[in-house]
């Protein structure tokens, strides 16, 4: 499958209540141990209820700046919510059923490694 | 407060990360990708997720899907319009060829093996090889 198929997906509770579209995909690199990099895998989406497309992930870091877009990027993404990929039920065209009773969480990445 | 409110306050994942942790869209598209000795070789124009069967129900504890490739050529056209490219018309650079992850992607192999930079070679060698002067370093 293509990332981008995912993205902009409406995102679906069990019922079929709409409750946003998938912005982004999280990832880690923390599967079997390859040659260069372990695998990556996909642990989760990250769902804005207001919009289908988040460019700069304001609502997810911690950056402040410049003031006037960070705020009004947090605005715009308002309530988006991080759901693990456990909680996936079943992706199909331009949709993404989440499980019954399906846990939302908190979408900030943690604070990237200091190189 | 009751169960359904509780439901939708974001609560923090109680999973700790095991490796880094990467947003695909927001830290990998569009992003450089540089072969082993810094040469650019494309950008990041989609990614090719292993693991994901349309319509298909995910069982409750199936393998989570993994990044298979990189994607480029036509395929930022098809991201911004919409639709795809046939299989055999993808430019694909496999994701175990990938060294690090930073602002750029850096990659652990030569530009030269990579289909990815196939046009830069055909430029190189048949136009701007034809100029006088084209095939070594300015003097």
């Amino acid at each position: 499958m293509i990332l981008s198929d995912l993205l902009g997906s409406d995102a679906l509770e069990a019922d079929g209540r709409r409750v946003g579209g998938v912005v982004d995909v999280r990832l880690e690199i923390s599967g079997a141990p390859a040659q260069l990099l372990a695998e990556t895998v996909v642990t989760g989406v990250l769902v804005s209820p207001r919009s289908r497309v988040s460019t700069w992930g304001y609502e997810r870091r911690g950056e402040n700046g410049p003031v006037v877009i960070a705020r009004l990027q947090r605005w715009l993404h308002r309530g988006s919510f991080l759901v693990s990929w456990d909680d996936v039920e079943l992706v199909d065209e331009g949709r993404v059923v989440f499980r019954d009773g399906y846990e939302r969480h908190d979408p900030m990445l943690p604070p990237a490694p200091k190189t | 407060m009751n169960d359904e409110s509780a439901q939708r306050m974001p609560r923090p994942d109680p999973r700790a990360p095991r490796g880094r942790v990467l947003d695909a869209h927001l830290h990998l598209l569009d992003r450089q990708v540089l072969d082993r000795d810094g040469t650019p070789v494309t950008t990041i124009d989609d990614l090719e997720l292993d693991g994901i069967e349309l319509g298909a129900r995910i069982e409750p504890g199936s393998p989570a899907p993994s990044v298979a490739a990189i994607l480029t050529g036509p395929q930022l056209l098809m991201r911004i319009f919409g639709g795809h490219a046939p299989a055999a018309r993808r430019i694909s650079i496999p994701w175990k060829l990938v060294a690090s992850v930073g602002t750029t992607v850096r990659l652990g192999v030569g530009a030269d093996s990579l289909d990815a930079s196939w046009v830069e070679r055909w430029v190189s060698r048949h136009i701007i090889g034809r100029i006088p002067g084209g095939r070594h370093d300015p003097e």
